[in-house]
């Protein structure tokens, strides 16, 4: 079945688009580092448009052709060669990826801009480099289809992305980074060990060919336990979520957007890669149930500590750590479950859903509350009152991405909670519910307790003033999790596009 | 498409558009004057509409489904003739106000949201309208700003989205459970009797709902909200908003078969809030507190209606309710506007405004010939000659007296050195509020009820009326004549529970930052890392 995708994908000219979707920004960072800083916003802005493009019609072919897409890297099937494919999956992954780039790049463009004396400058070299590799990282992450491929991807998004936290160099940041990027390498470690130990036993990192020769032993146990777990060490999951909050709320706000919305659903990806492609039948309800555990402990644990936070960018950063358990409540709703189709489920569409309401919610907050930091001078909530009257779109922006982290309807949150709810109703697994309806009220919480001071009267006096056109972009990003609310409540076509028949493995 | 059904696009898309509009911040500022237009298509749905007048949107568009059917109209249309009303009291009420182009905004927003859910079919968008009327209407309760009213405001936010979540679970099961997943409110309550879940969906629509109608105890938010809403917005919420409890009762609650637990449950709790809220009531001072726990008292006995419907699996409780209801919306909403009247003159009140307040509130306890008298003729039959039905007939009594309390409370209002007669642009609305609340029950009577206006018409129904009034006014008199001191509750009563008990739980948080704390520690998260790969490995061997 593999020979075949393979053999019709490498006569598809759509195919070659995979290659650029993550050679394009790889060049950027080449070319980047030869032109200097102020070339590198200018390539960073030509790439935006040609990348978001690539990952349109990568969508629309998939969408169109029901079918995934595959290239195969020389020529040379696997195991010998390396294949990349798009799913339905990954390629609402991909234009998801690019549209909160091109927001964060534009959002950027203020504060990362080369002085007009200088063609070169630190900062701004680091950050247009930096966006460019985490996003071509994460085109890796969601096309590549070999477990060592998606090693190097992995990697290139970790070391892309921690530089980013620590880009104004204050001993603060740095020691938040730092503290990432050692998290992050142990979780790389942890990785790296299970991939050796599936080479060691089958002969190959091909995800299609290890899905079917992958036997129940102890060897993959050991594998999929430690791949398992160095990826819920980068996903921030609770309750190994301890680099998260100093890291995301330290980063610039273009940077806290990237990481929020986009970084840390790299290795949500994976380990989605990884329980369902890769090793397909070995993870059993019971572990499907740990994961949905330490889901539900991110939910409730994460939204009372973001209820806590003095500073707005640590409550974003809290919250992050809470969404992120939703994610996980998608396990043990697939797993172990009466029907035999998982993908045609409400777990599946709902879990997804929230991926990318949470997406485009997360950055759009994040922005937001850049800009209040920015003309405010601070972010701290006890001093917040009156700045909805100040920067009313921001403002609203905000509490647009509020409503969707709650599942108020019609946001694309909503739809998220609806299916996860559906999906715990109708396996009877009533206990997801309960931390899914409780976490939306903490959410609720978390967000009126911003909300009601911002709006109060009299009006904020700001320290700076803030650019119109920088307002729009939070505002737009809202707006998309908004839009989402209007899809229908029902299990998604796109969604399910390239599959594996079910989760049982080793086919014949 | 029907020509109900373009009425209803008609009624959304012109709420829509003024939403829109209200992005020009010029036009924001206009809009109160505005605001009386919006409801205007949504009057004319529900007057033209013979019944079941329908419209589906494209999956695009949510899939929404709206059917107008008998109860809907009743509510749909009393309350756009309130929105109407008091959008015009609200365009002279706010003209001085800076901050009325918000006002205007969190106004049509609460509008949309209460429209719609009377007239929306399907599961997930009586939830769209359901939270969109409930959420906006923070922004109204808040809108002045002082602190007072910022509690009011928490308050009710926190029960609405409590409220909330319950509903959304009662209706994510009631599709879940339901053969082919259907979407229809109607097909789904229509298998509801024989679901293996029926007991948790209903326990969780009467706490949901419970909690939107203010039954007690979880009605403290209700006095805080009305007190503290400017006039014509307290007006709307008590009138039509709280209507989005009583629709959507009638659209899940299951009529078709007995619940006789269930039924007694709510009909338990609902007369307990129907006594509760009279005794509360007379202790405050305030004219708006007082309807404000007058509305407990109503939604209560309604509640009690609906308990006693489901317990007998009484099919003509939707139509006896609605028309209850129906009435309510005007009579609540015209007191409240009653009282910024007595406010804006600042002098004693003139017979003009004092007769047409006292037919409002002696139409809310019943008075034969009102339009109170009407409603509780229509839903006697539902209550039964039971102990339910004299306990009801005796909370008839506690209105009267609670509304002789009103009486006192408006003529006691401050008066001002140089009184002015109150504007027209508040006296007009107001006045036709109190006329329609005796003209329009009179006219849907005959559709509500079986027999028409011949069992009320007698001698029986007379007296049903006026005993209880009698007795009320006795009871006045005697507590005034007594001297009765009672002391006056803090607003809410015991919401000072609940905030002691948020103030107990927010201290606690410092154990959680503690915990915080250790979890971020580098040990604690190794050992973590260790644990996960522990755990899941022991999933897989055992």
């Amino acid at each position: 079945m593999i020979e075949t995708a393979a053999a019709t994908g490498a006569g598809n000219a759509e195919a070659y688009l995979l290659v650029l979707a993550i050679i394009l920004p790889v060049g950027g960072v080449l070319l980047s580092f030869l032109l200097g800083s102020r070339q590198a916003e200018r390539i960073v802005l030509c790439l935006l448009p040609l990348g978001m493009g690539i990952a349109g019609v990568i969508l629309a072919d998939v969408w169109r052709s029901g079918k995934a897409l595959t290239y195969v890297l020389g020529g040379w099937t696997p195991p010998l060669g390396i294949m990349l494919r798009a799913d339905g999956l990954s390629a609402a992954m991909l234009v998801t990826t690019a549209i909160i780039i091109a927001a964060a790049a534009f959002f950027a463009r203020a504060k990362f801009s080369t002085p007009r004396d200088t063609n070169d400058e630190r900062a701004p070299l680091a950050f247009w480099t930096l966006l460019l590799a985490v996003w071509a990282a994460l085109n890796a992450v969601v096309l590549g289809y070999d477990l060592f491929n998606l090693y190097v991807a992995l990697e290139l998004l970790t070391f892309g992305a921690v530089p980013l936290v620590s880009l104004d160099g204050r001993a603060e940041t740095l020691t938040a980074a730092l503290r990432y990027l050692l998290f992050a390498l142990v979780g790389s470690m942890f990785y790296l060990l299970g991939a050796a130990l599936l080479y060691g036993t089958y002969g190959t990192l091909d995800i299609g060919l290890l899905a079917s020769r992958v036997r129940p032993e102890p060897a993959v146990y050991a594998a999929g336990v430690l791949m398992t777990a160095g990826l819920l060490a980068k996903t921030a999951l609770f309750p190994l979520y301890l680099w998260l909050p100093p890291a995301h709320a330290g980063a610039p706000a273009a940077a806290s957007a990237v990481l929020s919305a986009l970084v840390v659903k790299g290795s949500f990806f994976l380990v989605v890669r990884i329980w369902f492609d890769a090793l397909p039948g070995i993870f059993n309800a019971a572990s499907a149930q740990v994961l949905g555990a330490l889901g539900a402990g991110a939910i409730i644990f994460g939204s009372l500590l973001a209820l806590q936070q003095p500073r707005l960018k640590m409550v974003v950063a809290y919250s992050t750590v809470a969404q992120i358990g939703y994610l996980f409540l998608m396990f043990p709703l697939i797993i172990g479950t009466a029907s035999g189709m998982p993908w045609t489920g409400d777990a599946w569409t709902g879990g997804w859903m929230q991926l990318f309401s949470h997406a485009f919610a997360k950055a759009a907050m994040f922005l937001a509350a850049g800009l209040i930091a920015e003309a405010l001078g601070h972010d701290r909530i006890a001093d917040l009152g009156g700045i909805g009257r100040a920067l009313p779109m921001t403002t609203i922006a905000f509490a647009l991405a509020g409503l969707s982290l709650m599942g108020i309807p019609p946001t694309g949150g909503f739809v998220a909670k609806w299916m996860l709810l559906t999906a715990s109703a109708m396996e009877g697994q009533w206990w997801w519910a309960l931390v899914i309806l409780t976490g939306g009220l903490l959410a609720g919480a978390y967000m009126f307790r911003i909300l009601v001071p911002a709006m109060a009267e009299p009006r904020a006096a700001l320290q700076a003033s803030v650019l119109r056109h920088r307002e729009m972009v939070p505002l737009a990003l809202a707006v998309v999790a908004l839009l989402l609310g209007l899809v229908p409540l029902q299990p998604m076509e796109l969604l399910q596009i390239g599959r594996p028949a079910s989760l049982q493995g080793a086919a014949p | 498409m029907t020509s109900g059904g373009v009425l209803i696009a008609a009624a959304l898309l012109g709420l829509l558009a003024l939403l829109v509009a209200c992005l020009s911040a010029p036009m924001r500022a206009r809009m109160t004057e505005l605001l009386p237009l919006a409801p205007i298509p949504a009057l004319l749905a529900a007057i033209l509409s013979k019944c079941d007048a329908s419209l589906a949107l494209p999956p695009a568009l949510l899939g929404a489904t709206f059917v107008i059917d008998k109860p809907g109209a009743m509510l749909l249309g009393t309350a756009a003739l309130l929105w109407i009303a008091a959008g015009i009291y609200a365009a002279t009420f706010m003209r001085a106000d800076t901050d009325r182009g918000a006002f205007a905004v969190w106004w049509l927003l609460a509008l949309v949201g209460n429209l719609g859910v009377f007239m929306v079919a399907d599961l997930a968008s009586f939830y769209l309208f359901f939270a969109v009327g409930g959420l906006s209407a923070y922004g109204l309760i808040a809108h002045d700003g002082t602190s007072t009213s910022r509690r009011a405001g928490i308050m009710y936010i926190a029960f609405a989205l409590l409220g909330e979540a319950l509903l959304l679970m009662a209706l994510v099961l009631l599709s879940a459970t339901a053969p082919e997943r259907t979407i229809l409110i109607r097909d789904a309550v229509a298998v509801l009797s024989q679901s293996p879940s029926r007991d948790i969906i209903l326990a969780l629509v009467i706490a949901g709902l419970g909690l939107k109608i203010a039954l007690v105890p979880l009605h403290v938010w209700m006095p805080l909200a009305y007190t503290a809403a400017p006039i014509p917005a307290a007006a709307v919420l008590s009138g039509a908003a709280v209507k989005a409890g009583v629709i959507g009762f009638l659209r899940f609650l299951p009529f078709d078969a007995a619940s006789p637990e269930w039924g007694s449950v709510l009909a338990g709790f609902g007369i307990i809030s129907a006594f509760y809220g009279v005794a509360v009531g007379i202790t405050q001072s305030n004219p708006k507190t007082v309807l404000a726990y007058s509305s407990i008292s109503q939604m209560g006995l309604i509640a009690a209606v609906l308990g006693m419907g489901l317990a007998s699996g009484d099919g003509t409780t939707a139509s006896a309710v609605s028309f209850y209801a129906a009435h309510h919306v005007l009579v609540k909403g015209g007191l409240f506007l009653a009282v910024g009247i007595g406010l804006s003159s600042g002098s004693r009140p003139t017979w003009a405004v004092l007769v047409p307040a006292t037919v409002l509130a002696l139409s809310l306890a019943g008075l034969p010939f009102t339009g109170g008298w009407l409603a509780k003729l229509a839903v006697k039959p539902t209550l039964g000659a039971g102990w339910i039905g004299t306990f009801a007939a005796l909370a008839a009594a506690g209105s009267t007296l609670l509304m002789l309390h009103f009486l006192r409370c408006v003529t006691a209002l401050p008066r001002t050195a140089q009184p002015v007669p109150a504007p027209a642009g508040l006296l007009l609305p107001w006045l036709a509020v109190a006329l329609a609340s005796v003209v329009v029950p009179w006219a849907l009577y005959p559709t509500a009820v079986q027999d028409g206006y011949a069992n009320a018409l007698s001698l029986a129904g007379l007296w049903d009326g006026v005993w209880p009034v009698l007795l009320g006014g006795a009871l006045a008199w005697l507590l005034r004549a007594r001297r009765v001191l009672m002391r006056e509750l803090p607003v809410g009563d015991i919401v000072v529970a609940y905030e002691a008990g948020a103030r107990a739980m927010m201290t606690r948080g410092a154990i959680l930052s503690n915990a915080d704390q250790v979890l971020r520690g580098w040990r604690v998260a190794s050992a973590g890392l260790l644990a996960v790969v522990a755990v899941l490995a022991a999933t897989l061997v055992y």
